[in-house]
């Protein structure tokens, strides 16, 4: 996809559409005017621009919608809205509020490419096991007064006994996977192996399930078998047997 | 001529596309040895030949279509591809335009079912769409005959521009520089210009293509160069590929396409939590079953019955221009033979034409598929597909639109082995067998039993025959079960005529007259070798003495009919059926069978219910149907309970009429399974039989 550049005022409004769309489906430019505190006119004139870019669909004393290119940028904005605030708390230990507005001034300016960076740091921090938690709270303790040298001592032989239960108690780093004939319907996952093999396996990627693609449980047969699911926008019906041998994540809605 | 090749995922409206471009100029032929059908037809006011390949996902060849359609374009080279594609679908459709185009064939690529894409709140820029793929886009609405004018238009300029290149710039740059090494490896020993697609298969490990490349070296470096790809990037070769035409394919959708967001369930979901619900789910199946066969047979079988009169008062037309009780050997050929044989011909096709009415609603509106959903884990079981079952069940009324039904399934193994055991399932035209001889052998308490335990151990068989095939002659074939569940939408009336029509057409001039054929050969088995002269002549004075007699008119005409029934019976045992049933007694006396018994069962290869009428000429008592009592005591008095359940048996088992073989013939498009089903039927029918009736005799029975 074509990287779009959008304003930074622009992006403020398609993310606060895109929260008013997310809860009452299609916005008013009354709504819009009100959260970002400005004139009803400034709205128009930016809903216009934002329909000339096929962000969103609006004519004038209609409902605001989002187009789905105008829902992805969106959804993009906000990913890194959460990200750094996620960041600014997480690892920063900076309080909620403060980090909310700096994150919104800090948004604009962050490319996608950093944004993954920084989700993965946090991830690292969180599992890595010479970080964690309470490595964090030791910054929030280095922030306040210096440490001293057996402190450090302590805090690593604290984290390798940690490391060894946590390894006895079968707490493992990788994520939990499901077997795609497993999943209750109306779930989501994405699909991360494919165990089957030959033709079968040439077909399922053909026919869209490929590693990394999205699929949703529908239904389950009235007789218990075969699965129908939706995959690229469309419902196909696949047995347990073949729907056994594909892992995946479950994806939380 | 130019030709232009029709090629298009399955349900995308390609046969609806294809009327819209060809008119009525068209017409359907088989590939040889194959079971897929391809219409070939001539694009309107031009003079483009346009052929229609089957619906497939992709160009492997994988399944028989899509090797079918590969080698039609790989051989045939036609100038243009139009790929149909269901704009409600894009990602997926998308896959084989991908594959077309690497193919090297300029394509053109038509977004039907706009309407469809519109109402889910898609808009496709089919300007950049354009662009950004390289193909020239047309839009149409199939079944509203929009947009054919123009596709028609930009089918000419895209004649005129044609240019063959193999389109590759969707894979990576890693998958490119080793197509191009390879590339010009081929290019220096095959010259047919396809180099860089051929270089692509390779590369895929397709086993036709690697048999076709001679050169050992070549197939060396490809193998080298799927080795490092396969080490640079991690995953098999295939999943890569297939992976980066899919990645390419997330790209254009999200730029050509945008959508409206929607909150609004679509309809079809809506239904299907009804139709497909846990509990509601198999009883509406059921229901929708009933009603196909109750339209099937109830509703035609008035229309059978007037096509029997008709023919009937034909026949009896035709007799009347002799005089009464003449023997003329053209009036039997045409009253018998050929009358007989067009009548026995025509009497399926309102069945036919109703079944096929039947099925293309339930096609064209989406529920066919819902029905396979519902069914399959039950069909999977005795090995078959859940799109198996409605031939099965059309199968207790007539195997012949039975056999044409199993069209509705995707794969030749599939639709062999359903077609293959149809004629197990007890169809109408041996019930008169049932009916007449169940009362003469068994007290009434037994009949439901009795003709119960016949249908199921049919069903019993079915299941058994099909299992074994799987794991024998259709072993290895494995077909992933993969079924799309296209939206519900409501079939057109047109559409539905045409499928139907279609269908009736074919039975008609295929198996039509491999039917009337055959029937003519079994007239001449019933009619030659003749009596000789001196025998008719001897029947005929004494027919003349007992005229002449003092008898009252009612005597006489008991003995006349009496004389008749002789004489009948007499003609049929000089005959060539009769000497065959005489001939083939010793085989048939294990299973406890004599020469009448041989001689209808020889009629009964014309239509089962023949079997009773020949038994009746036999034991000459004349024309005798299902509940002649003076058979059924002709048979009481020379059979006994256990060799009239070995009639049933081997009536139920045995070859199926010959209708049905045409039929098979016809729609396997080879001699091969017609008489595999023919001879494999016989024989299990002979096996079973011969076991019941000696271990019943031991038994004591
Ligand atoms: N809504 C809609 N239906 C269509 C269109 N084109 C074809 N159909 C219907 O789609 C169904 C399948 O079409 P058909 O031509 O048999 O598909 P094929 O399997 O690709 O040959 C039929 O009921 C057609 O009437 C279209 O453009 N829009």
């Amino acid at each position: 996809m074509s990287e779009m550049v959008l304003s930074k005022s622009l992006e403020d409004y398609l993310e606060v559409i895109y929260h008013i769309v997310v809860v009452e489906q299609a916005a008013k430019a009354k709504d819009i005017a009100q959260k970002m505190q400005v004139k009803a006119s400034s709205v128009t004139g930016a809903l216009r621009q934002l329909a000339e870019r096929d962000l969103v669909n609006y004519s004038p004393y209609d409902q605001i919608t989002l187009t789905r290119k105008g829902m992805e940028v969106a959804q993009d904005v906000v990913r890194r809205h959460e990200v750094l605030k996620d960041f600014l708390i997480k690892v920063l230990s900076i309080d909620e509020s403060e980090a909310d507005s700096v994150a919104c001034q800090m948004e604009h300016a962050v490319t996608t490419e950093i944004i993954d960076r920084f989700t993965k740091f946090i991830e690292f921090v969180e599992r890595c096991p010479r970080a964690g938690d309470s490595w964090i709270k030791g910054f929030d303790y280095y922030c306040g007064e210096k440490p001293q040298a057996d402190y450090c001592r302590k805090c690593i032989t604290q984290t390798v006994e940690n490391f060894e239960t946590n390894l006895k108690s079968g707490d493992e780093m990788n994520e939990s996977t499901v077997r795609l004939n497993q999943v209750k319907p109306g779930s989501r996952v994405k699909i991360t192996t494919n165990k089957l093999s030959g033709v079968t396996a040439r077909r399922f990627q053909e026919m869209g399930l490929t590693i990394g693609s999205i699929v949703k449980v529908e239904r389950v047969a009235p007789l218990g078998d075969p699965v129908e699911i939706i995959v690229k926008g469309y419902n196909l019906s696949l047995r347990k047997e073949d729907l056994d041998k594909i892992e995946g994540i479950l994806l939380e809605d | 001529m130019k030709m232009i090749a029709l090629a298009g995922n399955p349900n995308a409206g390609k046969t609806t596309v294809f009327n819209g471009l060809t008119g009525t100029r068209q017409h359907v032929g088989n590939y040889p040895g194959v079971t897929v059908e391809i219409k070939k037809g001539v694009i309107k006011k031009t003079d483009f030949a346009l052929v229609d390949l089957p619906g497939i996902y992709s160009l492997t060849p994988y399944s028989e279509e899509e090797r079918v359609a590969r080698n039609m374009l790989w051989k045939e080279n036609p100038d243009l591809i139009v790929n149909v594609v269901d704009s409600s679908n894009l990602e997926r459709n998308l896959y084989l335009t991908l594959q077309l185009m690497e193919f090297g064939i300029p394509v053109v690529l038509n977004l039907n079912m706009q309407d469809l894409a519109l109402a889910k709140g898609w808009k496709i820029d089919t300007k950049k769409l354009s662009q950004t793929m390289g193909l020239p886009v047309v839009e149409t609405v199939g079944h509203k005959n929009k947009g054919f004018d123009e596709l028609i238009k930009s089918v000419k300029v895209a004649l005129g521009a044609s240019q063959r290149v193999s389109q590759t710039a969707h894979f990576s740059d890693s998958v490119n520089r080793a197509l191009d090494i390879l590339e010009k490896k081929l290019s220096k020993e095959n010259a047919s210009g396809a180099s860089r697609w051929l270089a692509l298969k390779l590369l895929e490990g397709d086993p036709d293509i690697e048999q076709e490349i001679a050169n050992a070296e070549i197939k060396q470096t490809a193998r080298e160069l799927v080795n490092d790809l396969e080490r640079e990037h991690n995953k098999e070769i295939e999943t890569l590929l297939a992976e980066q035409r899919y990645k390419y394919i997330e790209g254009v959708f999200l730029q050509c396409v945008s959508s409206k967001l929607s909150f609004k369930k679509p309809l079809s979901s809506k239904i299907d939590a009804i139709v497909l619900n846990k509990y509601a789910g198999i009883p509406i199946f059921l229901i929708m079953m009933y009603l196909v066969f109750q339209l099937t047979f109830t509703v035609g079988e008035p229309m059978m019955g007037w096509v029997e009169s008709a023919f009937a008062w034909l026949g009896d037309l035709i007799a009347s221009f002799w005089p009464e009780g003449s023997e003329s050997l053209l009036k039997s050929l045409l009253v018998d033979g050929i009358i007989g044989g067009v009548g026995g011909v025509l009497v399926f096709l309102p069945n036919i034409l109703l079944l096929f009415l039947a099925i293309s609603i339930l096609e064209d509106s989406g529920y066919m598929a819902r029905a396979a959903f519902i069914m399959d884990r039950l069909m999977n079981k005795i090995g078959l597909h859940g799109k198996s079952f409605i031939p099965m069940l059309i199968g207790f009324g007539c195997s012949v639109p039975a056999i044409m039904a199993t069209r509705t399934l995707d794969n030749r193994r599939d639709r062999l082995v359903t077609m293959l055991v149809v004629p197990l399932m007890s169809c109408g035209a041996r019930l008169p067998i049932y009916t007449l001889i169940i009362p003469a052998f068994f007290p009434s308490k037994w009949h439901a039993p009795m003709l119960w335990l016949i249908y199921i151990i049919g069903i019993l068989l079915a299941i058994i025959s099909a299992k074994l095939m799987r794991v024998t002659i259709f072993k290895g074939e494995t077909v992933p079960f993969m079924m799309e569940l296209p939206p519900y939408h409501f079939p057109s009336l047109k559409g539905t005529l045409i499928h139907m029509w279609d269908r009736g057409k074919l039975y008609l001039q295929k198996a039509g007259t491999l039917i009337l054929g055959l029937s003519i050969l079994l007239w001449a088995l019933s009619t030659f070798p003749m009596l000789s002269k001196e025998r008719i002549e001897e029947y005929d004075a004494q027919r003349e003495t007992i005229v002449q007699s003092e008898l009252a008119d009612s005597l006489q005409a008991i003995q006349l009919s009496a004389l008749d029934n002789l004489q009948a019976e007499e003609s049929v045992e000089y005959s060539a059926a009769g000497r065959l049933g005489k001939f083939i007694e010793p085989v048939i006396v294990p299973m406890g069978f004599d020469w009448r018994i041989g001689t209808s069962l020889v009629g009964a290869f014309a239509a089962k219910e023949v079997f009773v009428s020949t038994l009746g000429v036999v034991y000459s008592v004349g024309d005798a149907d299902e509940e002649s009592e003076s058979l059924r005591s002709k048979l009481k008095k020379n059979y006994d309970p256990l060799i009239a359940f070995c009639i049933m048996l081997f009536s139920l088992i045995s070859a199926p009429c010959m209708a049905t073989i045409a039929v098979t013939k016809r729609e396997s498009n080879s001699w091969k399974w017609a008489m595999f089903q023919l001879i494999g039927l016989t024989l299990l029918a002979y096996f079973i039989t011969v076991a019941v009736y000696q271990i019943g005799r031991l038994a004591g029975l």
